[in-house]
């Protein structure tokens, strides 16, 4: 059989065709972040007041709004790659190689994001940078946020990355073209010899090892972040860490699940991205609702029923208050996914489109679930009587975070453009 | 050692907000930003009604969540038992804020300069101030203060850090009480040292009823309230403060 | 003392004026990463520089001018403190005193003088002037009007400060007529005082030995109470009820005694009088009554006879001698009787106080009940409670002095401004005369020392004149009683054939007076106002009348002046201040002693014999080689210096200005408590009948005042529905006002840092009562008042604020709001004066404003 170079048997109008929606796709992302930027700009010279965001207490806001809920968001995505990953090569679950690249590209992607965030959520943030390499302070749970999840865990997935990139990129490197010098430095003299591979296994194998306790450790801290200020009525929960890591997986997988069918579509490996990918991939991510839905319906059992006044206020507000159609909206979107992956689980028929949708559904849920976890406990959160509170976001926040989805779709974009996802071909043909 | 510590008299108090005017002037804080907060509130129905006062500055927690979070060391707790926030080194992450069952953190959303009540840049009052913004800007708070020699006094600072009651660091270590304690025209606040067996704070202290404010977060404050009461679940705040910040 | 914020910040200036873009760019940029470094240069390189003092000086604000120490750098003010040593205040401040350093350097205050340029009656258009040019104006259009007649040159002031020498000297050299604010404020409780028991005050107790106070419509956290403005009385009731003092708060808001209230007795507005009378039926039913006192320092052994004159012989009223059997010329009885009835000369003769135990027979607790909207239990609990407490018969011994001791008081100020305030605070100081308590330790005072006010006489004998009146319509049918009431005067100046009066004002001269933003009812001033055919302003800041109304603004200086001499006792402790000047004026603002000296001097009225400097050295007691030479215009400071060197202080001013008060010690027993005073009560009668009274009725009617005029007009206190409950039903709740802590009348709101913490107006309700309106808390609703003569209404939109301390059938609301004249003043609602009004029904019997008027309240969406 051929080792011929992807893309096969394929007209170069198609070819054209779908660089052009590729192109437009880039070019409309670009202008969104454009904004976000601008938009990032003004925030830096007139102050965090051109946010929604105003002080707990006699400010009557959130001091924390949309931009932390984002960041919870994007480092949840985070985990999900990273483990997929790490779970695939563990597992051996080769036919998932596929995924497995795109999850990492996820992952790093993400928490990119996620750092660029929490610097624009900072009133100082040259001094964010500066001072928290001058001053960490361990025992902070934003210094877990900040270092081992952003830090430590980004260079993890980026070392992951780059070993297996290398590999694409050595094959790459094999053929004529104007990215062959890239894909040639890249692999760095690695030439995927058998030997090499070997080693490369290996090596890949022990970090994947490494990294799933390094994320648990590191995703638990973010959910600390909240879970433990007493200060904070419907934050002081042991369920924040473990609730907050289950959704994560699920955010994860269902973004996952997107990507994946939108290269399956775009690159033709419907042969290589088969049903048993997406079945693996929906099993997953049913086994995360599950289990999130779980720890859900447990908080609001704990929340109503044995809550002090505090407590009381906060369900309140989620349940039939202000917040309740956040709060069912959320739910449904998490609730209704989870019901027709178990349907499809049990008639063992994964469509590509169900899951797609699920996973959609799924992240639109997560949103509003880190947007609920962040902001009720601040306005309607006091201790002392001070009075319910209120927040919504600005244009700046929604152009900051939609810059940063923008800048998420490049980048990807790029990756793919870059590395195009074939390295597969090249085992379908070793093993065949 | 030096342990200093407030009580507040809440058989005394008037609610009169004269503690909150001391405090802006003297710290120079921005429009909005009130470091101490009087609150009015009620509780039960006509004519079985109870109007209560209770001034709330920082409580100068000795275990104190807002410096537990602090990622950068900013907010710190000194051996005299102010609690201070240091606004050179504080990044704005406001998770202070959040950490603080009592809600006394301030954020500098925008420029203090501009956040100052009038225009100030009128040529006639320049003559006047020097250009000093606002016209009673008190400058012992950019001095350098205690062991630490950290700029930890006054508000209005700069744009983008968090702010609260310093217990009037810049006046304490002149020997000065706060600037709320002085000006209270009935003396309900008592500033003191309580690790003086002398200091007439523990008149107040050990022969009075006494509470703390939200014992359960476990906070342990320094700041105690003889008499009054502690806000009950249906207290109902009236004649809220403007605390509109200027962007 | 280190930094200098005027350098540090001149470095700032530059970088923001872009002065040094470089400088500019690499401290943003420093700032940027640590912040504020440029500061810390700063304060490095003028370290050196920096001067720091304090000066001393008195709040600006506050009517008891609470003594203060301003901390200044390189001359500027940066922050007031109490002064420590000041016996009103011992180092403290309120609020209001705190905040006033906004004040003096606000860029709106009035920076120069200012001539109108547009129309009257509308917000003014001004052009600076010259001070020569202003004096000039002003003096030219005065004197124009006092050729012709002095009277019709008005000056108005309001709630002005310390010692009213210099502005009363300039009346009187310049033979004008005067009006003050004082119709809005208290007078009829002094009015009521003066006439009864002849101090000028309304009713405060001895908070030294007191043990029972009712604390009658005393707005205890926020304002005054009698004479002081605020933060003297909190003090001294603290220290009372550290020793158990128990606080009775007579009140519809409970808001007003905060925690400080042992029971709440929820009142009617209005409706003082008839309570007060049931009290004193149930004192004499319980038999808490002091006969001693009565039949000694009171007319209520003077027997009445039937037409309710006092039964005379050769013109001396006549008591019953017991001993004698006979009656004998007050005063000389060995056993006057207080409680009887004979006949003499075939005439049935009663004593007033037995005539009085009629008047109130049928004023039951269950009456009063009704009447008041109270509790019968409870007022029969308040009045035993008074009764046992006032320990009739007890006398302790004060600084080395026996004083009869009668621990109990009232306190009362303002809320004596009700359509029956005069009757009802008579009635009120009727009740601690009924136990003794007035001039007794522990007991019932209205001023600081014993001193019996020239009124008490002239209020007694009032001529009653025929038209044509004087616009203030002094010694007429309508008013014989009269305060002198800016309202009336406005109604007058409507319809002055009305009133039978001929001459109107036309100049007028406005001293820290601000109808339109303080007075009810504005629109009778708007109405008005502009028939002037001159108005000038003296004010450091523009107001409501002056912006509609003025046609020349002399700006005077806010704290950066001298005034005085000014009180700085407490009631126990004597001590005299001055106000200071803690900097030069600021801008070309003038002290307003500068001011009229040389407004005197352009008029030329100032020097020699009658004139301005003749009159100050009158009023201040300068004499001999202290005294003010007539020929030459003082530097103010010299006129006090000249002042402190009278008063015996070697140094002169001096004294002062290093120790900013005067303490002269302790007031002693004889000088505070009537009983003790020599001669007891100032020798005077205590009016406990009102016999006078009923004659101006009567002299009323014979020249055909109406009903309402002469119908309060009566020996006791007496009952009678109010005008306001005339008003259709739907006008269901009674709208009243009251003072906040943060705010000072018509001159505050426009001091940010006061708005920040009391923002605006609102509308006071019980949720109940608004619930049953659908209408929610925070809400803007429309309130509409109706005049129940009339038939007028007005309305005026704020925001419902939820009140549990209210009574249901009552709304309030604070009065310092609905002004537009300053740019911060202006959008914080309205002021309940746009729908108060005066004029029949709505003015007391003494030509004093009521403060009540029935309104109905709706969501404003609902409505108009
Ligand atoms: N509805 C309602 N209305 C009320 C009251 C109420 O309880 N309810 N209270 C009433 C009472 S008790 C009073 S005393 C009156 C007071 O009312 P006013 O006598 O009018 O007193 P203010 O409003 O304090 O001051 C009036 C003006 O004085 C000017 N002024 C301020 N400071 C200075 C100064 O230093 N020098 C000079 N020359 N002028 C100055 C300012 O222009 C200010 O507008 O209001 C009455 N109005
Ligand atoms: N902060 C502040 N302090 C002030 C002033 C100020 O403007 N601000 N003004 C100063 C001046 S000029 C004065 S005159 C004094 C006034 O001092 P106060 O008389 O103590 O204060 P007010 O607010 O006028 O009081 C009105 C009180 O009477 C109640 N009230 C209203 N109607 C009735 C009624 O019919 N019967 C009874 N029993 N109570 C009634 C109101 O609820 C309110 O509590 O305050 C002085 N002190
Ligand atoms: S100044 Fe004193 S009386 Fe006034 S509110 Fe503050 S503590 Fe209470
Ligand atoms: S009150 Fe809040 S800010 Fe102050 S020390 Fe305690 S936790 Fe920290
Ligand atoms: S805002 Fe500043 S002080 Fe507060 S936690 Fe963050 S860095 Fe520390
Ligand atoms: S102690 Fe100082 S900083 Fe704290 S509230 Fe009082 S005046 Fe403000
Ligand atoms: S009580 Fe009156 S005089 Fe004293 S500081 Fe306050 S406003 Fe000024
Ligand atoms: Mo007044």
């Amino acid at each position: 059989m051929s080792t011929g170079i992807a893309p096969i048997g394929e007209s170069s109008q198609v070819r054209d065709q779908r660089h052009w929606v590729f192109r437009t796709v880039m070019g409309l992302a670009a202008a969104v972040l454009a904004l976000g930027v601008f938009a990032y700009a003004y925030e830096v010279s007139n102050g965090l007041g051109v946010t929604g965001m105003r002080d707990v207490g006699l400010g009557g806001g959130a001091t924390w709004g949309m931009y932390i809920g984002f960041v919870v968001y994007f480092v949840g995505v985070s985990f999900a790659g990273i483990t997929v990953a790490a779970l695939i090569r563990l597992l051996g679950l080769d036919q998932l190689r596929a995924v497995g690249r795109m999850a990492e590209v996820l992952t790093v992607v993400s928490l990119v994001l996620g750092a660029l965030l929490i610097i624009a959520d900072l009133g100082q943030p040259l001094r964010g940078v500066v001072n928290l390499f001058l001053y960490a302070r361990p025992q902070s749970p934003f210094f877990g946020t900040f270092t081992l999840v952003i830090a430590g865990y980004l260079f993890a997935s980026l070392v992951y990355l780059y070993l297996d990139s290398r590999r694409d990129a050595a094959v790459l490197a094999r053929r004529e073209g104007p990215l062959q010098w890239l894909h040639r430095f890249v692999a760095a003299g690695y030439s995927d010899t058998p030997a090499e591979r070997e080693r490369h296994e290996r090596a890949s194998f022990w970090l994947a090892v490494g990294i799933i306790p390094l994320l648990v450790m590191a995703t638990s801290t973010l959910g600390f972040v909240f879970g433990l200020q007493v200060g904070r009525p419907g934050w002081f929960s042991a369920l924040q860490a473990p609730a907050f890591v289950t959704l994560a997986a699920a955010s994860g997988l269902g973004l996952l699940i997107v990507l994946a069918a939108l290269v399956r579509h775009a690159g033709h490996h419907e042969e290589v991205l088969d049903h048993d990918v997406f079945a693996w991939l929906g099993r997953f991510l049913l086994g995360a609702l599950l289990v999130y839905v779980y720890f859900m319906i447990v908080e609001l059992l704990t929340a109503t029923y044995t809550a002090g006044p505090a407590e009381q206020r906060i369900s309140e507000a989620l349940l039939t208050g202000r917040y309740a159609p956040i709060f069912w909206t959320s739910a449904g979107l998490l609730v209704a996914p989870m019901l027709a992956l178990l349907a499809a689980a049990v008639r063992r028929t994964w469509s590509v489109g169900l899951l797609v949708l699920a996973g959609v559904a799924v992240n639109l849920g997560a949103i509003g679930k880190r947007y609920l976890i962040v902001v009720p406990s601040q306005t309607e959160g006091e201790l002392l009587p001070y009075g319910a509170g209120a927040y919504s976001p600005t244009w700046v926040e929604y152009s900051v975070v939609g810059g940063l989805f923008a800048l998420g779709v490049l980048l990807i974009g790029l990756y793919l453009w870059l590395f195009p996802v074939v390295g597969l071909r090249e085992e379908v043909s070793d093993h065949a | 050692m030096t342990k200093y510590a407030m009580v507040i008299d809440l058989d005394r108090c008037q609610g009169c907000r004269a503690c909150v005017e001391a405090c802006k002037v003297e710290n120079n804080t921005p429009q909005g930003a009130m470091w101490m907060h009087v609150f009015r509130f009620e509780e039960g129905t006509y004519p079985r009604t109870q109007v209560s006062f209770l001034p709330r500055p920082c409580q100068h927690c000795d275990n104190a969540p807002c410096v537990k979070v602090c990622p950068v060391g900013a907010r710190f707790k000194r051996e005299d038992g102010i609690v201070l926030t240091d606004f050179d080194r504080c990044i704005g992450c406001r998770y202070c804020e959040l950490a603080c069952p009592y809600g006394v953190n301030v954020f500098n959303w925008s420029e203090p300069e501009d956040s100052y009540y009038l225009d100030w840049s009128d040529v006639d009052i320049l003559g006047v101030t020097g250009g000093a913004v606002p016209p009673y800007k008190n400058p012992d708070l950019e001095l350098l203060h205690g062991e630490e020699q950290r700029r930890t006094a006054g508000g209005g600072h700069l744009k983008g850090v968090v702010e609260k009651c310093t217990f009037c660091v810049h006046r304490v270590e002149k020997g000065l009480r706060p600037a709320c304690a002085t000006t209270c025209p009935v003396n309900a606040i008592t500033f003191g040292d309580t690790d003086d067996p002398d200091d007439p704070i523990h008149a107040k202290l050990d022969t009075r009823d006494r509470f703390d404010l939200l014992p359960e977060a476990g906070t342990r404050p320094r700041v105690h309230y003889v008499g009054g009461r502690h806000p009950g679940e249906d207290a109902r705040q009236v004649e809220k403060v403007d605390s509109e910040v200027s962007s | 003392m280190s930094a200098t914020t005027s350098s540090s910040s001149s470095i700032k200036r530059r970088t923001f004026l872009g002065g040094s873009a470089a400088l500019g760019a690499a401290v943003a940029g420093r700032q940027y990463l640590f912040g504020g470094l440029d500061l810390v240069e700063a304060a490095e390189e003028a370290s050196l520089e920096a001067v720091e003092d304090q000066v001393v000086t008195t709040c600006w604000i506050g009517k008891q001018d609470c003594g203060m120490l301003a901390r200044r750098i390189d001359g500027r003010v940066v922050k007031f403190d109490g002064h420590p040593a000041n016996p009103r205040n011992y180092g403290t401040l309120c609020p209001k005193g705190q905040a006033q350093i906004v004040s003096i350097y606000d860029p709106n205050r009035i920076k120069t003088p200012l001539i109108r340029t547009n129309a009257k009656g509308e917000t003014g258009e001004w052009r600076t002037a010259t001070w020569d040019e202003a004096l000039e104006l002003v003096a030219s259009r005065v004197n124009e009007v006092r050729e012709r007649n002095p009277k019709l040159v008005l000056w108005q002031k309001g709630r002005s400060k310390a010692k009213d020498f210099y502005d009363r000297a300039f009346v009187d050299a310049a033979g004008i007529s005067k009006l003050g604010h004082g119709a809005y404020c208290s007078d009829t409780g002094y009015r009521a005082l003066e006439y009864t028991i002849g101090l000028h005050g309304v009713l405060h107790p001895d908070f030294s030995h007191c043990q029972y106070v009712l604390s009658w419509g005393w707005n205890i956290t926020n304002a005054g109470g009698n004479k002081f403005c605020w933060l003297t009385w909190p003090r001294l009731m603290l220290a009372a009820r550290d020793r158990g003092m128990k606080i009775v708060h007579i009140d519809p808001r409970l808001r007003s005694a905060g925690p400080f209230a042992d029971e709440w007795a929820p009142i009617r507005p209005g409706t003082d009088l008839p309570l007060a009378l049931a009290l004193c039926n149930l004192l004499i039913e319980k038999g808490y009554v002091d006969a001693e006192y009565l039949t000694t320092y009171t007319n209520a052994p003077y027997l009445v006879q039937p037409d309710g004159t006092f039964y005379r012989v050769d013109g001396e009223p006549q008591v019953w001698d017991t001993e004698l059997g006979a009656a004998v010329p007050a005063g000389t009885a060995t056993a006057p009787e207080l409680d009887g009835a004979h006949t003499i000369d075939g005439q049935e003769l009663v004593t007033a106080f037995a005539a009085f135990k009629a008047h109130v027979a049928d004023k039951t607790a269950d009456w009063a009940a009704d009447v008041c909207g109270l509790d019968a239990d409870q007022i029969e609990r308040i009045a035993e409670d008074y009764g046992a407490n006032a320990l009739i018969g007890s006398t302790i011994v004060v600084d080395g002095v026996e004083v009869p001791h009668r621990p109990v008081g009232i306190m009362a100020y303002h809320m004596a401004q009700q359509e029956l305030g005069f009757q009802a605070l008579r009635a009120m100081t009727m009740l601690s005369m009924l136990v003794g308590a007035v001039g007794a330790a522990g007991g019932q005072t209205a001023d600081f020392t014993w001193k019996i006010d020239s009124k008490y006489d002239s209020l007694a004998s009032v001529e009653i004149k025929d038209p044509p009146y004087d616009f203030t319509l002094k010694n007429s049918k309508y008013f014989p009683i009269n305060s002198g009431y800016p309202g009336i005067v406005a109604h007058v100046m409507q319809d002055p054939e009305r009133f039978g009066v001929e001459e109107l004002p036309e100049v007028c001269i406005l001293h820290h007076v601000n109808p339109l933003g303080s007075f009810p009812d504005q629109k009778a001033f708007l109405d008005s106002y502009g028939k002037f055919s001159f108005v000038a302003l003296i004010s450091p800041f523009m107001n409501e009348t002056g912006d509609y109304f003025a046609d020349v603004v002399l700006p005077s200086a806010t704290i950066e002046k001298y005034e005085g001499p000014i009180s700085a006792s407490d009631g126990y402790i004597d001590a005299k201040m001055l106000r200071l000047p803690p900097m030069e004026p600021l801008f070309e603002s003038k002290g307003e002693i500068d001011i009229y000296l040389d407004l005197c001097e352009a008029m030329g009225i100032l020097y020699g014999e009658g004139g301005y400097l003749e009159e100050i050295n009158g009023r201040l007691g300068l004499e001999g080689s202290d005294a003010l030479p007539l020929d030459a215009k003082p530097a103010v400071r010299d006129i006090f210096d000249r002042w402190s060197r009278a008063q015996g202080l070697e140094g002169g001013i001096e004294f002062f200005e290093k120790n900013g008060v005067w303490v002269k010690g302790p007031i002693p027993p004889t000088k505070r408590y009537g009983y003790v005073a020599d001669p007891p009560f100032g020798g005077v009668v205590h009016r406990f009948y009102g016999e006078e009274l009923l004659g101006y009725q009567q002299t009323m009617r014979a020249k055909g005042a109406t009903e309402i005029y002469w119908q309060d007009y009566t020996a006791w206190p007496t009952w009678r529905p109010l005008t306001m409950d005339r008003s259709p039903s739907e006008y269901d709740l009674i709208l009243i006002s009251y003072k906040l802590i943060e705010q000072k009348q018509s001159r505050t709101s426009f001091i940010p840092l006061l708005s920040e913490i009391a923002p605006g107006a609102r509308l006071d309700i019980n949720p109940a009562t608004a619930r049953a309106k659908g209408i929610a808390d925070g809400q803007e609703v429309v309130v509409e008042s109706q005049n129940a003569i009339t038939g007028e209404t007005r309305q005026l939109r704020t925001v419902a604020a939820y009140c549990e301390a209210i009574r249901p059938d009552v709304v309030g609301m604070p009065h310092h709001f609905g002004l537009w004249a300053h740019p911060v003043a202006k959008d914080r609602g309205p002021s309940p004066n746009e729908i108060y009004f005066t004029g029949e029904g709505y003015s007391i019997q003494t030509a004093d404003q009521s403060f009540h008027v029935k309104v109905r309240v709706t969501a404003a969406g609902g409505a108009s």
